[in-house]
């Protein structure tokens, strides 16, 4: 489904990542995880063509990124990749203008082409499925965290995408609010979702990936089943980070 | 070379005065020059020749934008002032045992600086006209004056003041003149309804944009015409038909400040009697056969009485009325123009392609660097000359503003736009939206909510500076205001009507304004949680 190969990328002179390479199936939930600055976000924004990377090369489906020169160049390109993969984002995001039904319907409609009842018809199923059906008219200004962070998933759900990338999606969330938006994400993975998720929430991986990715210094060093890579972690890195977040 | 000429005009004329002056000098009228005539008047009044002895000075007010014959900088010196008023000042004065002292003031508002104190004479070719006749004290003529039409070298269509009226082939002829001078009296009293009567600011425009194919024909006060006739102001240009109507210049003083006008008519008798005022005149080339009828001149004292208070308000109202008009079409036409063209500078600052970017940024820095009373010279006298087109003054003046403050609007929209936070972007980049319909759906919207206050402010300010485009012909309200006050003795009438109706018109849309601003202030907050 998404298949990433020898992708490196630098900030300047400093190196995120440094040839990641990494496989996500169709109907994976693979979570990264990693310490702050590994590269993990920077990953997430290139499988989306928000970030340019220098070299390797990253396959979503039939379709194939490659580091340009340009920003015109693959406009066409990104178009149809960033409608295949949705993006839940740390800070929401919502479109604050938009009531939480326009918020949804906003891709259905502009990016995908659907009429407005059509796009209104999917954005209110799809609050329904998070648990909104009472705040479809609700600006984001009035909603909570959790709540806004649900209204992004429903978002990002409404093109239909084949695969929903999380980039901390409950970073900026308490216990509370966290955990209704990783209920929302564990039923999504069930109902085999494709999802790609950099996130510290170690309960949520150990219960809901079905892989776990160890990025450190923008290499993937060590990925399995979270069985795996939790209890008898291969990498001394990897035994660190488990450390730090059980303390 | 015609262009040169121009834009030494325009340097010139950018020394000579800053609009805000005018428009300020305006305002002196019903902020201190009222109330103060009322009171320095009677203070003045007996003893203003014992003072103008004994501080030796004789102060006289006239504009130098005016210009020749009459008061000028002196081409190679131009701190130096020529024209036939300088020198018939100096000999005044020096029949009093004084000294002239020249007074710089804008010409429609002299009377104002007379009543405030600041000049005890004007002496720059104000007609006698019973409106200020009985507003000032005015001393005998000192020059007759007569009116002279001006066509383009090449000019058959009419021949004469009378064929101009008749109007040409189904069209009624623009003629443009000096707005509230004695020739646009005379047209708007004896072929009002049968010319385009196009009021400029200064001679000289109006008798270029004759030149430059913009009017049909000028009527200017003789004496200007032979002064300028040989100037590159008029080139292009001829006499057309006999000089017409008679008239005095003469010198104003304050009311009932007898002495200083016996002083001054005794000291005029005796150089119209020794010729030496034949002397100044042909200098200039204005001693013609009309002037001997100086020595015998006297002054139609019978005339009627202009009116005051609700008889002026009745008069002089539809004129006002008329000119708020213009006044508010001017604002409301030209400022969605602005805001249209300084969001796509902004746009195209902040989004558009790197080659756009550097002349983006040159169109802003130059338009909000240069005068916007520039600009208008530029769109309006340049403009038809390099291309040979004419414009409409009232068009030009809403595309001169429009383009001026586009500028200003541009860089309240890159602030608004700057203050969306780059994950509206990205946001909208990930769901597939293309670049251009993130801008309109997403950014766009939310940076105007942000920029509503300061672009009502600047609506408001423009509204104000409409008054900058009577220098291009454009009689809006403060010209209007003007023009009347200088040739009414309601003065006082005409002015708490022209800030009445610059009240009705302004706070209305201050209320419209904070309106909008409450309606939206809830989404306002939105943008900033976001």
């Amino acid at each position: 489904m998404i298949h990433i190969e020898g992708v490196h990328k630098r900030f300047g002179q400093v190196p995120i990542l440094r040839g990641v390479t990494l496989t996500v199936e169709r109907g994976q939930t693979a979570v990264i995880i990693g310490a702050s600055g590994g590269g993990k976000s920077t990953l997430l924004r290139c499988i989306n063509a928000l970030e340019k990377f220098d070299q390797g090369h990253i396959k979503v489906g039939d379709l194939t990124l490659r580091p340009c020169l340009s920003d015109g160049d693959d406009h066409n390109l990104h178009l149809q990749l960033r409608r295949r993969v949705g993006m839940v984002f740390q800070q929401f995001n919502l479109f604050p203008h938009y009531s939480a039904l326009e918020n949804v319907m906003a891709g259905p409609i502009h990016a995908l082409g659907l009429s407005h009842d059509e796009a209104a018809q999917r954005a209110r199923t799809l609050l329904e499925r998070v648990g909104l059906k009472d705040k479809l008219d609700a600006r984001p200004a009035t909603l909570s965290g959790g709540q806004q962070q649900r209204v992004a998933i429903a978002r990002a759900l409404a093109n239909e995408p084949a695969a929903i990338l999380f980039d901390e999606p409950t970073s900026a969330l308490d216990p509370r609010m966290t955990a209704e938006v990783l209920s929302v994400m564990t039923d999504l993975s069930r109902a085999g979702q494709t999802m790609i998720v950099v996130s510290h929430a170690m309960g949520f991986a150990r219960r809901t990936a079905h892989v776990v990715h160890v990025m450190v210094d923008g290499q993937v060093i060590e990925s399995g089943p979270p069985g795996e890579v939790f209890d008898s972690p291969r990498h001394a890195s990897t035994r660190e980070l488990l450390a730090e977040a059980e303390s | 070379m015609q262009q040169r000429d121009l834009l030494s005009l325009f340097a010139l004329r950018m020394r000579q005065r800053a609009v805000a002056r005018r428009v300020r000098a305006a305002w002196v009228t019903l902020i201190i020059g009222l109330p103060s005539s009322l009171v320095l008047e009677s203070a003045h009044a007996s003893d203003v020749l014992d003072r103008v002895r004994e501080r030796g000075e004789l102060i006289w007010g006239a504009d130098q934008e005016g210009g020749g014959p009459f008061v000028f900088p002196d081409a190679d010196h131009p701190e130096v002032l020529r024209g036939f008023e300088v020198d018939l000042a100096e000999l005044l004065a020096a029949e009093l045992g004084v000294r002239p002292k020249f007074y710089q003031a804008d010409w429609t508002t002299l009377p104002e600086f007379l009543e405030n104190g600041a000049i005890d004479v004007i002496l720059n070719g104000y007609e006698w006209t019973p409106g200020r006749a009985e507003r000032m004290t005015s001393t005998r003529p000192y020059y007759i004056y007569q009116l002279q039409l001006m066509g383009r070298e090449n000019e058959t269509r009419f021949s004469s003041v009378d064929d101009l009226c008749g109007g040409g082939a189904g069209a009624r002829y623009d003629v443009s003149v000096l707005g509230g001078s004695a020739p646009a009296l005379y047209l708007r009293e004896h072929c009002s309804d049968r010319v385009n009567l196009v009021e400029y600011d200064g001679n000289t425009n109006a008798m270029m944009q004759v030149a430059a194919g913009v009017h049909d024909a000028t009527f200017q006060d003789l004496p200007i015409a032979v002064f300028y006739r040989t100037l590159p102001q008029a080139r292009g240009l001829k006499f057309i038909g006999e000089p017409i109507g008679r008239g005095y210049y003469v010198m104003y003083l304050r009311k009932g400040e007898v002495r200083l006008a016996d002083a001054l008519n005794g000291a005029l008798a005796g150089l119209i009697a020794d010729g030496r005022l034949k002397k100044v005149y042909d200098n200039y080339g204005l001693w013609n056969d009309t002037q001997p009828g100086l020595a015998t001149a006297t002054l139609d004292t019978t005339e009627q009485r202009g009116h005051r208070g609700l008889a002026a308000v009745l008069q002089y109202g539809p004129i006002l009325i008329k000119a708020a008009g213009m006044t508010l079409l001017l604002s409301v036409a030209s400022m969605p123009i602005a805001i249209v063209i300084g969001l796509f500078v902004a746009l195209g600052r902040l989004y558009g392609p790197v080659i756009l970017r550097a002349p983006l940024a040159i169109y802003v820095e130059v338009l909000r660097g240069t005068p916007v009373i520039l600009q208008l010279y530029v769109i309006y006298f340049l403009l038809p000359k390099l291309l040979h087109v004419g414009f409409n003054p009232v068009l030009a003046a809403i595309a001169g503003l429009a383009i001026n403050y586009s500028a200003y609007e541009a860089e309240i929209y890159r602030a608004g736009l700057q203050a969306i936070p780059r994950g509206q972007m990205e946001a909208a980049l990930a769901l597939g939206l293309t670049r251009g319909t993130a801008l309109r759906r997403i950014i766009v919207p939310q940076a105007v909510r942000i920029v509503i206050p300061p672009v009502t402010n600047d609506f408001i300010a423009l509204f104000k500076d409409t008054s900058i485009c009577s220098v291009i012909a454009v009689v809006e309200l403060t010209k209007q205001y003007n023009m009347l006050a200088n040739n009414t003795t309601a003065v006082l009438e005409v002015a708490a009507m022209t800030a009445l109706l610059y009240l009705a018109m302004s706070y209305p849309l201050s209320l419209v304004a904070r309106r909008a601003e409450a309606a939206l202030s809830g989404e306002a907050k939105h943008v900033s949680v976001a």
